[in-house]
């Protein structure tokens, strides 16, 4: 609620003049029967110029009301937009300052949740506050008050209307509560089997299995509209319940008015007026209904976009310390001069922020510049965590890595980012030119370097073969790119810098052998003083490496070159025999 | 208008089979407003005989009664009594039909999907199709709930209370509408411009969540590369646009309810003004006067109510007419065509491509001029570039698409004589990314056959190499699983669909390997598995393992849709053409 305010404080003028607009309407609404009542007396008094002065109050009245509902409209509109717009902008300036492990720990889809759909529920939210939280306290409280005010000897009629009133809506609304839920079940479940029936066509249709899916869906939409129907009839069951109380307390009135008309004539004038109000009530009773529910959702998801804004980014959680930084990006941002010497990692552990287990542990190398290390282990071995450090895009819990003798962390973030690339195993390419994708690597890349890239990278062929070339349009997804091209894009956009540091995760699993050999023959070539770590599953990527390292359960179980480690590192051996495949044919 | 029509008929299809229903609902719906317009009548008598008793009470001489009085309100009781009767019974019965032929309708079209052939599922996003169940079929149900069957209540209560009016008092009744035809165009002013703005705003939410989303799924790239300040720099256009968009889309759709309840006042105002006006000036006594006010003033808030209603119904009404119309365009699809007579039995001899041609879209062949000649218990395994036509190779053999040109024969006979089931009961196939449904582990092994016993299911998953796995598990074969969880990796998922496919015990076999994020120890599960599932049967193997390869008795080498190389690897070898190219460039580790 306090997060809410502080949204709302910029806005307070508007957000006065909302609540305003909106309190003079209820005002109108009440004050109208009263001088309706006046004008009945009047009739009955014979009176013509009360009724045409209070006629024209009335008109005037009405008139007011409705200008004071449009302006609450436009000024509660603007501020719960505002409002929205706001929070959604903090909300992702946040998350941008988030460590990638914070991001993960989230997933990005729930943070889009987060951005999307809670941030439209407040926005609702803000609106409903604006336009009847005050509107139908004052409404119901004023309507009260002024029934029992017109013809006071009937106030436990209107006290036995709210009571009845309450007592019938909890009982039908707890009923509803659990259906409703329900139905959110039943519609997940209905959405779930209809996704899962297209994803698996190929399996429905070559298991002849279309009856019984199809009998699997018409059970749970039969289900579903059972509760469907059942909802129904509570809803078509509540209102008449509703209307009926109302009415029978009419009648009541009229009754009890019967019975002292004669000692007290002038409510004779005042039946349509308190009658107006019970009607009032009963309206300000069913709003109250219906506006808990559409509150408590906006609170569920204002509590959800707290969380977010009062996650920790300082400078522990992410490694980005420009504030411990020692060197300086002007001498050697993207120059020859970063890692010169060598890598070197020393006692390093990684744990996830709420794991009881290391990832990495112990892991020690030292790798001199332009070497390349390789990394092999079975999948969880590690391998992708390892990468992740060294990229510095996860903080190791213990330990250093140092590169040139300084730690990572205390490099400058422009020098380390223009001196290091990572490729990760799932390519991700955003939405716009090819051109504009690769120049995140380097900014002023220009065409000439980005096409060396894009040859590295073996994603000429295709690339080439569009009449726009690197000004072809990636689309959303990259549903335009197979999987293969996404990979090799998301390499060349690592290989733009011509990074100091390359750091390759599995990242050409989806190219075709011919592909990966030439990759490979190129980032010997050309890319000699360039320092590597390759990632790999298959033993043929990084059979040439200077060093290998062997993980497993993240531990190195083996280090040592191709040939060392096929004598002394038994996993390596059994991997090596497992991939071997035709060496006994060619030999 | 053709929109409108075929929505209607969409309706009216699903709507017949209730059709006494319906017929009840209206009668109990003209009863419950007969009902609703006549009580205020009666409310008015007894405010009027109330007025007359009082001033019976005064006049000496004459004996004041309230028996007019209790009569009136009687009348009233019965009349408020019979208006919720039928509304109650009207209410029970609409959403009883309007849930249940939206039910059909759900289950119509899903219906109708089992029954499309592959080429439908291939050529539209899966999120569209769904987005008929969840968007489109939840408009159609709202615009039911509330639409539909409201139009003709208020309909008839509008027009009832225009009747009962003129019949009590010509000129209130011209007073108490001479607002309405001001406000109706005014609302439907309003509620188009509310669709525009809305059009504007759904587009710019829409590019602001793309946006969103695709960035949010790229963070560790625009972490890495440290464009966290771009990406918010360029996020801020996106949120003012929505920011923008939206106050209009929400001032314009939120501002019909307050001004339909501002020309209600307004219009009670003028009601009871003239009202008064004319009870005063026409001399009428005062017992009538007073009720004439007191009814009109009911009627003035009554006959706004409809007015209000159905304008609020429009939009839902546009949503639901757009919704029917797209399911109807898919339930006007060509189905899976599945004219052959024959039931295919065991294979006896072999499955031959002759001469195939074929092509997604007309203009770009995919397979040109295919044969391959496979004999019985032989396995056939598919190499080359990607695009080159292995996977087409798979989707005719099961007929998930039919050949343009040239055959295939099972035993010498064309596919598209046998019957879809008889076929596809022979020939089983292990994609390459493999599909889990959200169910047992247990019932995704016996997929295709629901009635496997456990020792089948267990005998299989043996057979597959998975059982071991699945016995670690807490729940064993009872686990449930879903298709997004990370319970399985990818080669266990190929291991379980290996499982699925032994046990409906196919004579022929379409398997594609999977490749990508799959360790060494998987791996050599998958190959041992394989072996399992081939054996005694005949197989087409989409082959990126080495191993595969060199166990294949025949290997076919596909390029650019043709096959260039086919024989043995030796053979092929020997010819040092395109596969003794890639074997020893590239598949060799030196």
């Amino acid at each position: 609620m306090s997060l809410l305010l502080q949204y709302v404080k910029p806005y307070w003028k508007k957000a006065t003049l909302a609540a305003l607009s909106v309190v003079t309407m209820a005002l109108a609404a009440l004050i109208q029967p009263q001088f309706l009542s006046k004008i009945m007396e009047a009739i009955i008094n014979d009176d013509n110029q009360v009724v045409l002065t209070n006629g024209a109050f009335l008109l005037g009245l009405a008139l007011i009301g409705m200008v004071a509902g449009i302006s609450g409209t436009y000024f509660s509109s603007r501020v719960s937009q505002s409002v929205a717009a706001d929070i959604r902008a903090a909300e992702y300036e946040k998350i941008q300052s988030f460590s990638l492990e914070q991001v993960q720990s989230y997933t990005s889809a729930n943070l889009v949740v987060r951005l999307t759909n809670d941030v439209n529920q407040i926005q609702q939210l803000v609106m409903q506050i604006l336009q009847s939280v005050l509107r139908v306290p004052i409404l119901l409280v004023g309507a009260i008050v002024l029934s029992i005010w017109t013809i006071p000897s009937l106030w436990w009629v209107v006290l036995l209307m709210i009571v009845l009133i309450i007592a019938s809506s909890g009982r039908i609304f707890s009923i509803m509560g659990k259906s409703f839920q329900k139905i959110q079940n039943l519609i997940d479940q209905n959405n779930t089997l209809a996704q899962e029936n297209l994803a698996g066509v190929r399996v429905v249709k070559s298991f002849n299995q279309q009856a019984n899916e199809e009998k699997g869906f018409s059970d749970n939409t039969q289900e579903l509209t059972d509760v469907n129907q059942k909802i129904g009839y509570l809803f078509n069951l509540m209102f008449p319940i509703f209307m009926l109380i109302s009415y029978a307390a009419i009648m009541m009135a009229l009754l009890m008015i019967s019975g002292s008309v004669v000692k007290h004539p002038e409510q004779l004038a005042k039946i349509t007026p308190f009658i107006t109000y019970l009607n009032q009530i009963l309206m300000g009773l069913m709003m109250m209904g219906m506006i808990s529910t559409i509150t408590s959702r906006g609170f569920v998801s204002l509590k959800r976009i707290g969380a977010v804004l009062a996650e920790k980014t300082d400078d522990k959680v992410k490694p980005e310390r420009d504030s411990l930084a020692t060197t300086s990006d002007e001498k050697k941002a993207g120059s020859d001069e970063f890692l010169t010497q060598g890598l070197s990692v020393s006692n390093l552990d990684f744990a996830y922020q709420d794991a009881d287990e290391n990832t990495l542990t112990d892991i020690s190398f030292d790798l001199a510049a332009g070497q390349t290390l390789g990394v092999v282990g079975s999948t969880g071995s590690g391998k992708s965590t390892l990468a992740l450090v060294l990229a510095r895009l996860y903080q190791a819990s213990r330990g250093q890595v140092e590169v040139d003798g300084v730690d990572i962390n205390k490099i400058n973030s422009k020098e380390w980012r223009n001196g290091v690339s990572i490729v990760m195993q799932k390519p991700v390419l955003f939405s716009g030119s090819i051109r504009k994708n690769l120049q995140m690597g380097k900014d002023d890349a220009t065409d000439e370097e980005l096409n060396a890239a894009v040859e590295a990278a073996q994603a000429a062929d295709f690339v080439n073969q569009y009449p726009d070339g690197l000004d072809h349009e990636i689309s959303e997804r990259s549903a335009n790119l197979s999987g293969g091209q996404k990979q090799r894009l998301s390499l060349a956009r690592a290989l733009v810098k011509k990074p100091r540091l390359l750091i390759l995760d599995d990242s050409t699993s989806a190219l075709d052998a011919r592909s990966e050999k030439r990759v490979q023959d190129i980032l010997e070539a050309d890319y000699g003083q360039t320092t590597k770590v390759i990632i790999a599953e298959k033993i043929a990527s990084i059979i040439h490496a200077d060093q290998i390292l062997v993980l497993d359960e993240g531990r190195v179980v083996g280090q040592g070159s191709h040939k060392e480690l096929l004598k002394s590192s038994s996993l390596y051996q059994e991997i090596f025999e497992s991939q071997k495949g035709k060496e006994q044919k060619h030999d | 208008m053709t929109k409108l029509k075929t929505a209607i008929q969409y309706f009216f299809s699903y709507l017949k089979p209730y059709w006494k229903g319906l017929l009840v609902a209206m009668a109990m719906v003209g009863l419950g407003t007969y009902a609703q317009i006549k009580a205020p009548l009666y409310m008015g008598d007894a405010v009027a005989d109330l007025a007359r008793y009082v001033t019976d009470s005064f006049t000496p001489g004459k004996t004041a009664s309230l028996s007019d009085f209790y009569q009136a309100l009687i009348g009233m009781g019965a009349f408020y009594l019979l208006t919720e009767f039928g509304l109650v019974v009207s209410g029970f019965i609409t959403s009883k039909i309007s849930s249940n032929s939206v039910g059909n309708m759900r289950k119509g079209l899903f219906g109708k999907l089992q029954k499309l052939p592959v080429a439908y599922f291939d050529k539209h996003q899966d999120g569209k199709i769904l987005s008929l169940f969840t968007s489109d079929l939840d408009n159609v149900f709202n615009a039911m709930n509330q639409g539909v069957f409201q139009i003709f209540s208020q309909g008839l209560l509008f027009l009832g209370i225009i009747w009962m009016m003129m019949a009590k008092s010509l000129t209130m009744a011209l007073v108490t509408m001479a607002l309405s035809p001001v406000a109706i165009l005014v609302s439907f002013f309003i509620m188009k411009k509310a669709r525009q703005q809305i059009e504007i705003q759904q587009a710019a939410t829409g590019e602001l969540n793309g946006y969103i989303n695709e960035q949010l799924a790229g963070q560790a790239v625009l972490l890495a590369e440290g464009r966290e300040q771009e990406s918010i720099d360029t996020f801020r256009p996106y949120n003012e646009k929505v920011r923008e968009a939206t106050q209009k889309g929400q001032f314009y759709s939120g501002l019909l309810s307050p001004l339909m309840q501002g020309f209600s006042l307004l219009n009670l105002a003028i009601v009871i003004f003239f009202g008064s006006w004319l009870v005063l000036h026409n001399g009428m006594d005062k017992a009538t006067g007073l009720s004439l006010v007191v009814v009109f003033v009911t009627y003035s808030q009554q006959y706004f109510q409809p007015i209000s209603q159905i304008t609020a119904i429009y939009n839902p009404l546009q949503l639901a007419v757009t919704g029917a119309n797209r399911i109807t365009d898919v339930l006007k699809k060509d189905e899976e065509k599945d004219t052959g007579k024959a039931i295919a039995g065991p294979l006896e001899e072999g499955v031959s491509l002759q001469h195939v041609d074929f092509a997604y879209q007309p203009d770009r062949p995919i397979l040109k001029d295919v044969s391959i000649d496979v004999k019985k218990g032989q396995m056939v395994a598919l190499v080359g570039p990607t695009g080159s036509g292995k996977t087409t190779v798979m989707n005719l053999l099961n007929r998930f698409y039919d050949l343009n040109g040239g055959k295939v024969l099972y035993d010498g006979q064309p596919l598209n004589s046998f019957t879809l089931e008889s076929l596809r009961n022979r020939v089983g196939i292990v994609l390459q990314e493999s599909v889990i449904f959200s169910k047992t582990i247990f019932e995704n092994i016996a997929y295709g056959k629901p009635d496997a016993t456990q020792e089948e299911v267990e005998a299989a998953a043996k057979q597959a190499n998975i059982h071991d796995f699945i016995m670690t598990l807490k729940d064993g074969y009872q686990t449930k699983v879903t298709g997004a969880d990370n319970l399985f990796s990818t080669g266990q998922k190929q291991l379980l669909s290996i499982a699925r496919t032994i046990l409906t015990n196919p004579d022929l076999l379409i398997l594609d390997e999977a490749t990508a994020n799959v360790d060494t120890v998987t791996e050599e599960k998958i190959q041992a598995a394989m072996e399992n599932v081939m054996k005694d049967r005949t197989s087409f193997v989409i082959a990126h393992r080495l191993k595969t390869i060199l166990s294949a008795d025949v290997i076919v080498v596909l390029k650019d849709g043709q096959v260039i190389e086919q024989g043995s690897h030796q053979e092929l070898l020997d010819q040092k053409g395109f596969y003794s190219e890639l074997y020893y460039n590239q598949m060799v580790f030196e």
